[in-house]
């Protein structure tokens, strides 16, 4: 008997122990979680920051590439008026000499 | 501290000397840049240049000298031409893409005072209808002399005769009898001419002519001296008033007179062989290119040497109407080629039109309303170079430009100038009374 009740008071004192060890843990363990779970809204966050900066580079460029290509076909219009005018200028001036030409005769 | 020093200085010196050596490099390519510029643009300006009288040395084909010259504003081709006794296609053809009118002020240009005789007797009066241009011939014992001026021929439909024909008589201060087919042309256009025009500066044929023996054609001075170096007149030679009076001076009567049509000139100076070639209306242009294509074949055969033909080719492709060095007869005789020279833009252009001052107490011509400057410009140097002149300037008003001809001393006057402005350039002028 008396040694049963040594027995059963050691195994009351490991439980009792081992208890005391597993809310320790556990402890740390949640607090480990809640700085997984802060990290991970970080992440969270930051992800759908990057998400919304590429969104907005991405607009940027495509601005961009509008703004490019506009100015380009307004750059080729220019270059097109401007050929016209010379072509006009030339035309002009072959006229202007053609008739000079013939104010020459007698 | 002084091993510091030295170090210090070790390499201040390095970077003095390796500046220095940058420097110099610089240097050099500047240099090039000016040997460059140099051969472009002489250092030293010629005041006068040989226009009208040249030397032709033994064997020689070749005659003058190419040169520049720098326009300044207000410069028209022209006057440029009449200055140095050229005809406006040669300067026209020797500076391609130049305006006529409004060329560009500090733009350079190429005067082409060097010619290539033409391929017929050296003697006489030779005119070369292609080339727009008139010699005469003078040998003495020792040596032979040439006299050129550019010349105005006649048009497509009115050709100047061509071949052997001489001076039957001479006249100065000439009566122009209007042929039957001018008095015709210029009816259509609304133009009533008299049968005789009097000496004076309505009369186009000038104080000088030289009736030839074929009949109806002449060489004579003008009133249009503009019009020197066009393909304008109705067959007859036409030269500028200063060189016709030399011409008529220095010509007797009988004098034989030789009209050739050749548009692709070769010759040879000093062991260069040169190519000149005009552009060509006429029809014989293509009988004399088969002569050009037997003379270089020719030339290939004797020399044992085969001809640049792409140089050929260019040269007949711009028809720059200038002498073109193609081919070396000897090896190393292309050193013989005379460098162009440049010359200093006269203070005054002889012969320029003169622009008198408008007065608000005589009448005056618009001729012009304009919205472009140039255009402007280039319109009242039109009109100042008819013949005889009519006065033109460009007033700048609001956001335009005006071309006003005058002033003219009564109301008779104006509307003459309103008749010619609508006959001769198409213009409506309006009259614009005394103030």
């Amino acid at each position: 008997m008396k040694s049963l009740m040594v027995i059963s008071m050691m195994l009351v004192l490991a439980v009792s122990l081992g208890g005391c060890a597993t809310t320790g843990e556990l402890e740390k363990v949640q607090s480990q979680q809640m700085m997984t779970g802060a990290k991970a809204d970080q992440a969270a966050q930051d992800a759908q920051a990057a998400k919304a900066a590429a969104d907005a580079a991405t607009l940027k460029a495509e601005a961009a590439a509008i703004r490019a290509e506009n100015a380009v076909k307004m750059a080729e219009e220019r270059a097109n008026i401007a050929d016209e005018k010379a072509k006009i200028a030339d035309e002009k001036t072959r006229k202007a000499d053609e008739i000079f030409h013939k104010s020459m005769k007698k | 501290m002084w091993r510091i020093i030295e170090l210090l200085l070790s390499n201040s010196l390095r970077l003095a000397a390796l500046f220095v050596v940058v420097i110099s490099l610089n240097g050099c390519s500047a240099m090039k840049a000016v040997h460059e510029e140099e051969r472009l643009v002489p250092r030293y300006l010629e005041e006068n240049v040989e226009l009208n009288k040249f030397f032709v040395a033994k064997g020689d084909d070749v005659i003058g000298r190419l040169t520049f010259i720098t326009l300044e504003k207000g410069d028209t081709l022209p006057d440029i031409a009449r200055h140095f006794s050229l005809g406006l296609n040669g300067v026209s053809a020797a500076n391609p893409g130049v305006d006529i009118w409004v060329p560009k002020a500090g733009e350079r240009i190429m005067l082409p005072l060097s010619f290539i005789l033409p391929d017929a007797p050296r003697k006489d009066i030779v005119i070369n209808l292609a080339a727009m241009r008139l010699f005469q011939f003078k040998a003495s014992a020792e040596s032979l002399a040439v006299l050129t001026f550019p010349a105005g021929v006649g048009t497509e439909e009115r050709p100047s005769p061509m071949g052997q024909m001489h001076v039957v008589r001479k006249v100065n201060r000439p009566t122009w009898h209007v042929p039957v087919s001018i008095a015709r042309d210029h009816l259509k256009k609304g133009d009533i001419l008299p049968a005789a025009v009097l000496p004076g500066p309505q009369n186009p044929l000038g104080e000088y002519a030289l009736y030839l023996s074929k009949p109806s054609y002449l060489i004579h001075g003008t009133n249009k001296p503009a019009s020197i170096g066009l393909r304008a007149t109705n067959g007859c030679i036409r030269l500028y008033p200063e060189s016709v009076k030399i011409l008529f001076e220095n010509t007797p009567v009988k004098t034989p007179v030789n009209i050739v049509d050749q548009p692709y000139l070769l010759g040879q100076s000093n062991g260069v062989v040169y190519l000149e070639v005009h552009a060509s209306t006429q029809g014989t242009a293509a009988a004399e290119f088969d002569k050009l294509y037997a003379k270089l074949r020719n030339l290939e055969k004797k020399s044992g040497h085969t001809l640049d033909w792409s140089k050929v080719k260019k040269v007949l492709a711009e028809a720059r109407g200038i002498p073109v060095p193609i081919f070396e007869i000897r090896p190393g005789s292309g050193k013989g080629i005379v460098e162009p020279t440049e010359v200093r833009h006269p203070s005054e252009l002889y012969g320029r039109p003169k622009i008198p001052e408008l007065k608000t107490g005589a009448w005056s011509v618009l001729a012009a309303d304009l919205r472009d400057e140039t255009d402007a410009v280039r319109l009242a140097a039109i009109i100042n170079h008819q013949g005889p002149q009519i006065p033109a300037r460009v007033i700048a008003k609001n956001a335009g430009y005006r071309v006003v001809a005058g002033p003219f001393n009564d109301v008779r006057e104006a509307r003459d100038a309103i008749k010619r402005l609508k006959i001769d350039l198409e213009i409506d002028g309006r009259l614009i009374e005394p103030i």
